[in-house]
């Protein structure tokens, strides 16, 4: 067996191997997943690591370390360079990059050569080496080795580390980026007036007598002074020639000034929306939100108040400024964007943490949209849509709804029902809407019970101020338990039930009543004494 | 042109919502609207509709408001329409049920201030029906399938000056097990409008003139309305 062919089958076996991808999948968790739940542990480790090795770099300058703080630099080098190390390794799969020359090569049927398949895995790697982030990991560890401790100032490099473990320094940093070409622009700006204005002072003050530039470096010193309006003054024109530069190097120093500054405030306006976006989403990883209202309109609103008001965590999504304010004002997580945009919905995790979603807005075709869209993304998530026309209805159940609410409906229901019978209608929407004390609550019989296997009959709801309005029981309907029952979704419901029904473990016991008395009678069944 | 005694001001996907719930239940409506476009839309439809100056009392006095109109509907999308028709039909006929459409808490207030009967916020029921599906589920599913569908209705039965039922107590009616019926409650509108539930612990007294609540279906509503009515045993 040849050498290429061992290194082939070596190539297969990891290819092959769980443990080495389980292996490898552990390393990427901690040190590149950002949903990993380790991954916070360990960012504010490495940060406090890289503090912790700053700080002794400068308290090294003015007194002795001792042995405890070479054994903390040691240490700390150590986990650099191991970092660095899995790093280099998790960038990409070398045995891959092999394999798929080796396959190509059987595939058109030419000899494998080892040497090129080498070069490219070695080449895949190196572009891993000469990325910034890298570059800046490899310069915090070199000077820790003697000879090169000259580099000693580079350990400042560590501190740059921290972009890694940092959100925010990174947020800054690609804020920036975004903005390269007008940073470029600028800066070449620059390096041609401050060229232009060394070399004429040069020109004119090296040759005076009373001249303070000695030298080049002097004149570029004094130019980039002057124009960034620090203006130190160690260094001053003599001759008139040179004030006459001064001049005009100012008034230019402050144009490429307030370029600078609307360059980063245009950028930082530009991203502020992504930026707080973004910190709402981590909000919503780290409080488990699973619930999404789309649309704070005045039906989203009375949502939210509602589900504040139950300590239920929910995130909202509206296109307009104005309810975004308002809902951020009621202290509820917000996020300006679009509820059709899905990047929005796939960020806020709607196909996996988000079990539920309602679609308030005022526009039925952006309902749809999102329903539609939604369903598809998770379809075992549960969507409540708001249909503001009737014949939308049946639209939103095609694309996937679960319920829907149509505002015009139920005013047309109840205002229909308050013109025939207002007293009646007075009741039951205070029983309905649980505006009043009186309401309709469910009481679940639990297993051991001792309600289990008992008549109606037997109870007396009336002395514990309580009207028993029906039972809701999982499986079909049978109507010789009960006549007047009623087929819901894989449960019946049987209305007012006889003396003789009797109760099962998990019915559900509809009541009316006051709230004390149903918390009462749960209260009762709880102790068990029923 | 009927005497309607039911009438809707606003021809918006509102006003005919309503139309189609009010004649669901036999009540026949005219729709009355100042945007011709609207109207046109609803005739279209097959329902009853007009166009109407409703700033003029003179044309408001001509439909009936103050002499044969019980009760108004105003669905003007604009809430300052429905204030002023709001304030126009109770200056001409103070016992006239004027419902309203509002959209926030303030307007429903200034609604109520300028003489409307009921004031209802299609947005505000909304948000609570949202809430009560997440919060309550099963309860909800229950609903929509009995009293907001079909099947269960709830009746209000005024108990005539003959019936055997007056005198009794609200706990001797047993009507849960006569009749496969719910009493919820009573209301004497001699003491106050307001409904005395059966579970309240006051036995109420009923006599002529009572207005019973129940929830059933409608035969046996139907049927304890004709036993309710007959001089004999209940």
């Amino acid at each position: 067996m040849s050498f290429a062919q061992k290194i082939i089958k070596y190539c297969y076996t990891l290819e092959g191997s769980s443990r080495y991808k389980g292996l490898k999948g552990g390393v990427y968790n901690l040190l590149q997943n950002p949903r990993a739940p380790i991954r916070p542990y360990f960012d504010i480790f490495m940060i406090l690591l890289v503090l912790l090795s700053v700080w002794l770099l400068i308290y090294e300058v003015k007194h002795d370390l001792g042995l405890w703080g070479d054994l903390i630099e040691v240490g700390a080098v150590t986990i650099f360079i191991i970092e660095y190390l899995l790093r280099f390794w998790l960038y990409n799969d070398s045995h891959k990059v092999i394999i798929e020359r080796y396959e190509r090569a059987e595939f058109i049927n030419e000899t494998f050569r080892l040497g090129p398949a080498l070069y490219s895995a070695v080449i895949g790697k190196l572009r891993y080496m000469v990325q910034p982030l890298a570059i800046i990991d490899l310069l915090a560890i070199i000077p820790s080795y003697r000879p090169l401790r000259f580099l000693r100032i580079f350990l400042l490099f560590r501190l740059f580390k921290l972009f890694r473990y940092t959100r925010s320094i990174s947020e800054f940093v690609k804020v920036l980026s975004e903005k390269r070409i007008e940073l470029v622009t600028l800066f070449i700006f620059m390096a041609f007036i401050t060229f232009t204005a060394a070399t004429a002072i040069f020109f004119f003050e090296a040759e005076h007598d009373g001249g303070q530039i000695d030298g080049f470096f002097d004149s570029v010193y004094w130019a980039l002074v002057t124009m960034s309006t620090v203006g130190y003054g160690d260094i001053t024109p003599q001759t008139t020639e040179g004030r006459v530069i001064s001049l005009v190097l100012i008034i230019a120093g402050l144009g490429v000034i307030s370029f600078f500054t609307s360059i980063i405030v245009s950028a930082f306006g530009e991203k502020i929306h992504e930026i707080r976006a973004h910190r709402v989403f981590s909000e919503v990883e780290r409080k488990h939100v699973d619930t999404l209202v789309c649309g704070f309109g005045r039906v989203g609103q009375v949502v939210a108040e509602r589900l504040s008001e139950d300590k239920r965590s929910f995130v909202v999504v509206d296109p307009l400024e104005e309810n975004i304010r308002l809902a951020k004002q009621r202290g509820y997580l917000a996020v300006m964007g679009n509820g059709e945009d899905n990047s929005l919905l796939v960020s806020m995790g709607i196909d996996t943490r988000i079990n539920r979603l309602l679609c308030l807005t005022g526009d039925d075709v952006v309902n749809v949209y999102i329903t539609l869209i939604a369903r598809q993304m998770n379809p075992d998530i549960e969507i409540i849509s708001r249909a503001n026309h009737r014949e939308n209805v049946n639209k939103l159940y095609r694309a996937g709804a679960s319920h829907c609410v149509a505002p015009y409906e139920v005013f047309g229901l109840i205002a229909a029902e308050y013109a025939g019978q207002p007293v009646a209608f007075e009741a039951v929407y205070g029983l309905l809407t649980r505006q009043t004390s009186e309401g309709i609550e469910a009481v679940r019989i639990k297993r051991d019970s001792s309600l289990a296997g008992k008549q109606m009959g037997e109870i007396d709801f009336l002395a514990r101020k309580l009207i028993p309005f029906g039972i809701i029981r999982d499986g079909c309907c049978d109507s010789e338990i009960d006549n007047s029952c009623f087929n819901l979704n894989e449960r019946c419901f049987y209305f007012n039930p006889g003396e003789q029904f009797t109760l099962q473990a998990n019915d559900l016991l509809v009541l009316i009543g006051h709230e004390y008395s149903v918390v009462h009678l749960r209260d009762c069944l709880e102790r068990g004494e029923l | 042109m009927a005497r309607q005694d039911t009438l809707i001001f606003g021809c918006s996907a509102l006003g005919h919502e309503v139309a189609m719930q009010l004649s669901e239940r036999g009540i026949q409506v005219y729709l009355y609207s100042n945007n011709l476009d609207e109207v046109g839309g609803l005739l279209a439809k097959g329902l009853q509709a007009a166009v109407i100056d409703y700033t003029d009392d003179e044309k408001l006095l001509g439909i009936g408001i103050g002499k044969w109109v019980k009760t108004i509907f105003c669905l003007f999308s604009e809430e300052p329409k429905n204030l002023f028709l709001t304030l126009s039909a109770r200056a001409l006929d103070p016992d006239l049920k004027i419902i309203c459409v509002a959209e926030s808490i303030e307007s429903s207030g200034r609604l109520l201030a300028a003489g409307a009967t009921k004031v209802i916020d299609p947005y505000e029921i909304s948000g609570q029906r949202v809430h009560e599906m997440i919060a309550r589920p099963y309860l909800v599913e229950m609903l929509e399938h009995t009293v907001f569908g079909k099947h269960i209705d709830i009746a209000e039965i005024e108990i005539p000056d003959s019936s055997v039922l007056a005198g009794m107590a609200l706990s001797d009616l047993e009507l849960n097990k006569k009749y496969d019926l719910i009493v919820l409650g009573v209301v004497d509108l001699e003491l106050s409008n307001q409904l005395i539930f059966t579970n309240s612990g006051v036995d109420h007294r009923l006599d002529a003139g009572d207005i019973l609540v129940v929830i059933g279906c409608k035969q046996e509503i139907e049927r304890l309305r004709q036993g309710v009515s007959a001089a004999g045993e209940p």
